[in-house]
Order: C-alpha cells, then sequence, then structure tokens
C-alpha cells in the first residue's frame, strides 16, 4: 500500500521522494514495537555475559513468565475491540486462585471440576460486567470498578483472610510440568491466544465485536444485537482472567489473596503496546502477545545485566508510552 | 460596543448584496440580495437546500460567500469567524440550541461572555445583576439558578435570546425556534420576539409555519433553489401567497420511472404508529415490487417513522404489519432477522464501518450465511471476499479491490456499499433514508437503477428523501408527512416536485385556516 494518488502523467521526484518517506513513516507505526524488541534483544544477547540471555532455557522461560499475563491480556482484548473497558479482570484473577485451592481443599472437589466452577464464576463475573454496562448503562469504567470491588469482598469472604495451601499435587504439577520439553503454561497460553485468535477473526462473533467497537450505531442498523455482543465480550473476558487466576495458584502452590491484581495493569500496558504493532491502532490479539513478550523480555534482559529493580518498572512505563507516541505521530505524519 | 439605538427602527441595519457561495459544483446561493432592517422581524421561507441557512451561515462565518458583499451599517464587513459575527453585534441561535447542558440559566446566560473582576477571575455578581435585566427584558419568569436541563423546550430559546442580548446583539437569527414548541409556546415566543422588535433589534425569523410567519414578519423573502425569488417589504403575505412563491412555476423536467410491471400483496402495512413525539399517528403501506417515498421538510418526522418500523426506536401507539403478521420489533435486528434491510440517513456515521474493508461491510448483514455449518461457527472468508467481489461488480461500486477500506471511496460508492449488503439475500423490505444525500449525479442514477430493479424483483422499497425531484424520478406512489403526521399522498402522474411541496406546507394552512 502506497499512495492512492490519481493518474497523473509525470510523476515528480519529490512526490517519489514523500512516498519513501511515507513508506518508512507506515513502517516505524506498524513496526516500531516489533523493531524496539529486535534491540532489546541484540543489547540483551550483547550485554549479558556468556550469552546466557539467548539460551533456548532463558527465552523459554521469558516465553514462560509470559503466558499467565498474555492469557489475562488476550480476553481483555476483546472487551477493548467491543469498545468498552474492564478493570475487573485482575480482581476476578485473585477470586479465581482462592476459590479453586479452596473449592479442593475445603470442599474437596476434584481438579477438572474446581477448575470448571471457578471459570464459570470468572464467566459470571464478566456477564455481570456486560449487564451492567448495557443494559442498565453504566459507564464501564464505573460498572466494572464496582464489580471488581465487590469481587475482592468475595476473595476475602471465602478466604477468611488468609492463603489456602496443602494443594494436591496434580494440581501444582499443572503449570510445573512440561510436555516435549516446553512448559505447560505455554501450551496452555497457545492453546487460549489461538482460540481467541479465531474467535476474532474467523467467527461471526468476533466480527460482530469488531463491528461494535468500530461504530456501534452502525452495527445497530446492520442488525448486530450490540448488547449480546458486548456482554459476550465481557463474559469471555472473565473466563480468562478466571484462567490466569487458577494458573497462577498452581505456580504460586497456593490460593493468595490479591496475588493476581496486578495483572490488570500490566494487562492494560501489553494490550496498548499492542495496538501500536501491526495494525493502525487497532487493538488485537497477536499485538497483546507482542506487547507481553516485549515487556518480559525487557525485565529478564535488566535484571539478568543486574540493573536495579526500580528500572525495570521505568523502563516498563517508557517502553509502554514511548511506543504508543511514536506510533501515533508516525501514522499522523504517513497521512498528512 | 454599539448600542442597539444606535440605529433607528426601521433603517437598513445589515445589508447584503449579490451573495454567491458555491458547494463542489452546486450553487447553494446566487445573487442573493436582502436587507434587514433594525427593529424589525425578517422572515426567511424555502423548501429544504433553497439557500436560507447557506445564507445564515454565511452570515454567521461558518461559510464564506464566493462573491457579493455584507454591509453592516453601511460600511462593508468581513466575517471570517463565528467571533467576528459576535462582536458586529449579531447572534445566532440555532435549532440545536448551544445550550450547555447541567448548568444554570446564568451560566449559560453568561457563556463566552462573562464580566471580569479586576483580578481576571469572573465577576458573578455584575454578571448576574446584568443577567436579571436581560432576564426581565425577555420575560424570563423562572430562577437564574434552575438547571436548564428542566426548562421547556420554549423556555431553553428565551435563554438563547437572553444570551444574545447579554451580548448586546442588534441582530438575532432563529432557525425554526418554533419548530418544537406547543401552539401556546409559541405564541408566547412570538410576543417576546415582537418586544424586541419594538425596542430596536432586528430579527432574522426562519420558519415552515408559513402562517405564523406572515402573521409574525413585516419583511419576507422567499428562497428558492438558493436566488431569492420575492421579498416583501412591510408588506404581508399571506401563507397562500407564501406557498405560491415557495413551488413557483417549476420545470418538471425529471423524467418519471415506468410503471412497476407487478405490483403484489401489502408487505408493509403501518397503522396509526406514534412515539408520542415526533410521529403522530402516522400510516402508510409498502406492496411488493412497489418503491414508495416518503417526503416532507427536513423536521417532519419522517426519519423517526421509519426507525419506529424497523425497531430503532419505540412504538408508543400503532401497529406495524409485516407481510400481514404483526411484528413488535425490539431492536433493528428483529428487523432485519424478518428480511428488512436498512440504508440509514448518515452515511459515514451510521452506514458504513470507514475503517473496515468493503468485503467486512458487506458480509456483516449475512454473517450466519459464511458459517462453515450449523453447529461450526468457522467463516468462510474467501466466500465472503468473492460474494462480495461479485456484488462490487454488480452494483458497480468503484474500488480497488475488495479488501479496500470504505472510507478510501468516494460519497456514492460508500452509499452502494451501504446498499450492497441487502443483496446477499432476498429482501422483502428495504428502507433507504436519503439515498443520494451527498453522492454525485452519475452514482445517484446508478443507485436510482438499482433500487428500481430491487423492486423489479419484487421488494417492497421505502425511499425517505428530502430531495423531491428525486421522489418524482424514483417512486411510485409519495407519501408526505408534515409536523409528524402524514398530510397527503400522491400516485402516479400526480407526483410533482410542485405537488410535493405544496402538501409539505399543507399543515400550515390548516393551522391558519382553525386560527
Amino acid at each position: 500500500m502506497t499512495t492512492s494518488a490519481p493518474l497523473t502523467t509525470e510523476p515528480a521526484p519529490a512526490a517519489a521522494k514523500t512516498a519513501w518517506k511515507r513508506i518508512i513513516l507506515l513502517g516505524v507505526s506498524k513496526y516500531g514495537t516489533l523493531i524496539a524488541m529486535g534491540i532489546l534483544i541484540v543489547v540483551f544477547s550483547l550485554g549479558v555475559p556468556n550469552g546466557a540471555f539467548l539460551s533456548p532455557s532463558n527465552l523459554l522461560n521469558i516465553v514462560n513468565q509470559s503466558a499467565l499475563t498474555a492469557i489475562i491480556a488476550s480476553g481483555l482484548t476483546l472487551v477493548l475491540v467491543v469498545g468498552e473497558f474492564d478493570l475487573s479482570v485482575g480482581y476476578a484473577a485473585s477470586l479465581a486462585g482462592v476459590l479453586v485451592t479452596g473449592l479442593m481443599v475445603n470442599q474437596g472437589l476434584a481438579i477438572p471440576v474446581a477448575i470448571l466452577v471457578t471459570v464459570l464464576v470468572g464467566s459470571a463475573a464478566g456477564a455481570a460486567n456486560g449487564f451492567l454496562v448495557t443494559k442498565a448503562k453504566v459507564n464501564a469504567v464505573v460498572a466494572t470498578l464496582g464489580i471488581g470491588t465487590m469481587l475482592v469482598g468475595l476473595t476475602f469472604g471465602y478466604s477468611a483472610g488468609s492463603p489456602i495451601v496443602l494443594l494436591p499435587a496434580g494440581f501444582v504439577q499443572l503449570t510445573l510440568g512440561r510436555f516435549l520439553g516446553i512448559q505447560n503454561p505455554i501450551w496452555i497460553m497457545a492453546v487460549v491466544l489461538i482460540v481467541l485468535w479465531v474467535l476474532l477473526n474467523r467467527t461471526p462473533l468476533g466480527q460482530r465485536i469488531q463491528a461494535v467497537g468500530a461504530n456501534a450505531e452502525a452495527a445497530k442498523l446492520v442488525g448486530i444485537r450490540v448488547d449480546r455482543t458486548k456482554i459476550a465480550a465481557f463474559v469471555i473476558a472473565g473466563a480468562c482472567a478466571a484462567l490466569t487466576g487458577v494458573l497462577l495458584a498452581s505456580v504460586l502452590g497456593s490460593g493468595t489473596i490479591s496475588a493476581a491484581d496486578g495483572y490488570l495493569m500490566d494487562s492494560f500496558a501489553a494490550i496498548f503496546l499492542g495496538s501500536a504493532t501491526l495494525r493502525n491502532g487497532e487493538f488485537h490479539i497477536l499485538g497483546t502477545l507482542i506487547g507481553v513478550l516485549v515487556v518480559n523480555v525487557g525485565f529478564n534482559g535488566l535484571s539478568m545485566m543486574g540493573t536495579a529493580t526500580f528500572w525495570q518498572y521505568i523502563f516498563k512505563g517508557g517502553i509502554l508510552v514511548l511506543a504508543v507516541a511514536l506510533s501515533t505521530i508516525a501514522r499522523r505524519y504517513a497521512r498528512a | 460596543m454599539s448600542a442597539p439605538e444606535a440605529t433607528t427602527a426601521g433603517e437598513p441595519l445589515l445589508r447584503v448584496d449579490r451573495l454567491t457561495k458555491t458547494f463542489g459544483g452546486v450553487q447553494a446561493l446566487k445573487d442573493v440580495s436582502v436587507t434587514i432592517r433594525s427593529g424589525v422581524v425578517h422572515g426567511f421561507v424555502g423548501a429544504n437546500g433553497a439557500g436560507k441557512s447557506t445564507l445564515i451561515r454565511c452570515l454567521a462565518g461558518i461559510h464564506r460567500p464566493d462573491a457579493g458583499t455584507i454591509e453592516l451599517d453601511g460600511a462593508p464587513v468581513d466575517i471570517h469567524t463565528a467571533l467576528d459575527a459576535s462582536r458586529l453585534g449579531m447572534a445566532f441561535i440555532h435549532q440545536e440550541m448551544s445550550i450547555i447542558p447541567g448548568w444554570d440559566v446564568l451560566r449559560n446566560m453568561a457563556l463566552g461572555m462573562p464580566y471580569r473582576t479586576r483580578a481576571g477571575l469572573i465577576d458573578w455578581k455584575a454578571t448576574r445583576r446584568r443577567a436579571e435585566i436581560v432576564a426581565e427584558k425577555v420575560g424570563i419568569r423562572f430562577s437564574l439558578d434552575a438547571i436548564i436541563d428542566d426548562l421547556s423546550t420554549a423556555d431553553q430559546w428565551l435563554v438563547m435570546i437572553a444570551r444574545a442580548l447579554m451580548q448586546d446583539a442588534r441582530l438575532i437569527a432563529m432557525d425554526e425556534p418554533t419548530a418544537s414548541l406547543s401552539p401556546q409556546e409559541a405564541s408566547r415566543l412570538h410576543g417576546i420576539i415582537r418586544e424586541l422588535t419594538a425596542a430596536g433589534t432586528a430579527v432574522i425569523f426562519v420558519s415552515h409555519r408559513l402562517a405564523e410567519v406572515s402573521e409574525l414578519c413585516e419583511d419576507i423573502t422567499v428562497f428558492k433553489d438558493g436566488r431569492v425569488v420575492r421579498t416583501a417589504v412591510g408588506q404581508r403575505l399571506t401563507s397562500h401567497e407564501l406557498v405560491e412563491a415557495i413551488v413557483g412555476h417549476h420545470m418538471e423536467l425529471t423524467r418519471r420511472p415506468e410503471p412497476p410491471a407487478h405490483v403484489g400483496e401489502p408487505v408493509l402495512d403501518v397503522e396509526h404508529a406514534s412515539d408520542g413525539r415526533l410521529v403522530q399517528d402516522a400510516s402508510l403501506q409498502v406492496r411488493a415490487g412497489e418503491v414508495v417515498g416518503l417526503g416532507g421538510l427536513v423536521g417532519a418526522g419522517r426519519t423517526e417513522f421509519t426507525r419506529l418500523i424497523y425497531g430503532a426506536e419505540r412504538l408508543r401507539t400503532g401497529e406495524v404489519r409485516l407481510a400481514g403478521r404483526t411484528v413488535r420489533f425490539h431492536e433493528p435486528a428483529d428487523a432485519v432477522a424478518q428480511r428488512v434491510g436498512i440504508v440509514p440517513e448518515e452515511r459515514r456515521s451510521q452506514g458504513v464501518f470507514l475503517d473496515k474493508s468493503i468485503d467486512f461491510n458487506i458480509n456483516l448483514a449475512s454473517l450466519d450465511s459464511l458459517r462453515t455449518g450449523r453447529f461450526v461457527p468457522w467463516l468462510r472468508l474467501g466466500a465472503g471476499r468473492k460474494r462480495a467481489q461479485r456484488l462490487i461488480d454488480e452494483v458497480g461500486i468503484k474500488a480497488r479491490g475488495a479488501d479496500q477500506p470504505v472510507g478510501a471511496l468516494s460519497g456514492g460508492n460508500q452509499q452502494k456499499v451501504a446498499v450492497a449488503r441487502w443483496l446477499t439475500h432476498d429482501r422483502q423490505l428495504l428502507i433507504l433514508d436519503e439515498p443520494s444525500r451527498g453522492v454525485d449525479v452519475g452514482a445517484r442514477a446508478e443507485l436510482h437503477t438499482l433500487i428500481r430493479d430491487l423492486a423489479g424483483r419484487g421488494a417492497a422499497v421505502l425511499v425517505v428523501s428530502s430531495d423531491n425531484e428525486e421522489l418524482v424520478a424514483l417512486c411510485d406512489r409519495v407519501v408526505v408527512m408534515a409536523e409528524g403526521h402524514v398530510v397527503g399522498e400522491l400516485v402516479g402522474d400526480q407526483i410533482t416536485t410542485k405537488a410535493i411541496l405544496a402538501l409539505s406546507f399543507a399543515r400550515a394552512h390548516k393551522q391558519e385556516d382553525v386560527a
């Protein structure tokens, strides 16, 4: 896609020059985040002694560390694609961690049953968000903040304030195990992301989610049930949040209050970072995955180089702001 | 700032001389000359697109005229921005009033010109003193601390007038102030306008209600096709004379469509539909194979009527029957499920998804037909793209390919996309609102052919249009609405632009007869 210049008899050299400029700017706007990740990898592979950064085990480690964030962030991506907002996913994940462990330890449920019930509870929380936003027409920020706070309350109520430990070995093994030499969370992430990608890009529901996000009024007049579509997106986000909470409990070996709260901000950072990648500011699953990976590559590399922890956060915030700003500015200049 | 008493009543205040304005080849104003006198209510009347609003927008600094001059107090003025207009003492109140919801009356009145203390802060005491004087003048009987949202439309108009007077306006232009007022409220507003002019202010009064124009306005300018076709100074015209001037001796250039080969059973049957506000007891019928037009002036309630039909708004009373069965649509999706197609009024904000590709836009209305199986939701996007490509060729959409974003197409081609999405499957009813607004002449003719073809294949088609020539060229039958009511119906050779226009103003006659 270069210029849509009308047919002129003599293409002026100046026009050719600006066309080049445009291609470069468009490249920066679309691939800037990926280029940044490339630069980071080069810097870390040179900066970390003994090539430890580029070792297969470290690279797998980075992906493994990204897996849980990628799952919760991909679910949240659908809510942003549909044009809404969800501040409750972190709290929903925390509740899920406490609930799934409690169901096994206190209620004695089998592992798969406990996980299923927990994911259903997460979906129900998403449905509650969706109903509030669509039917009661509560602003999404307010509705999901309210529901999220109630979820915190439920977490405390269910766990009576203390962590739930003494988990079945099989549950801990869920995230500790490997298949074909690759950690299980990576496989789970791959399955979830492929399902969500297909859902968003290759199913009627996904097309509707995109349409509602692009223009809700037009979507309504094409015959899309806007409310249902939005509720579906919230439900998926809730289910993904619950799954992340379950996996985190397995990693930690306990159901801990507030353990997953931090995923909220990490998810938003990854999603917005991803929206500045490959597509023109649109939210999409692959972008979200790249967003998560960029942050974790940075974290991993910086800590291997022995950088103080506070730098990792400055890096994380900095790259988010920088990538999105750069991509937006480049796109604007490319259009002008 | 000059005080209102600078010019004596009846003296020319504003003189517009041979103003011309062209929009992309369309002449919106041609050699328009108008004189507005101090202390006089000056009526602007004319059909949709006759040039009234364009002239007002030129005076307000929204449009720049291509040629011609504007003189204030005998001196030529250049109006580049809304601020220029306001500095010259001209205030404009548009139909969508620029009130700030949630603010009280005082703050709404003081918007843009509060008094300041020496420290540069707003001097609310001085502002309030001034506001109280102005409020007294325009007959505001409610508290200045009332929240503007709680006021009736009529009272909100008073606040807008008061704001204009806060700024020492010598000329106030009002665009259809009475359109949404009850007769009592309207006559109250008339009284206030008379007091304003008695105090020396000039008022431009735009209205489709000809009876009130003939009663209220001392001077009247009649617009038609961008020209001034009649000027009456100090001589009151009756509403019959006004209709005569508005309709004029229009040459009927438009060719009528061939009568439909076969008109079938009624597909759409609406009886006594009301929304309790903008649509009152409206009925109409559309048969299979028939193109029915819905004509009338802007604001007559036509769009609202169609939105009631396809479920975008709640039907208060009345009944909608589709193919003989009573239906109750809660949202447009219910109508679409019953094979109704909708092409909404605002193409860019309601009709198409500008950032999305052509095939996305086209296939969205029939996604389920692209599923691999009933229980397999995987979309056959390849088949969808082929289908879109076929429709692009069939409908004649000029595009590089099915993957091009719709936003990159011309207005006419965007509209063809909005229509094409309903062609993937047979629709029993198609409702199009202003299908050729902002569409060039060539694409317009193609759209008309497309619409006729659809009817020819047995669909019932309902077309809302403010362009009467379009209704003449396209429709087998035209239903005309005015002020929320269906006021008449024209069939076959009765359908002329003149007849549609005369009916559009019909309700104004009735009110006069009652008065």
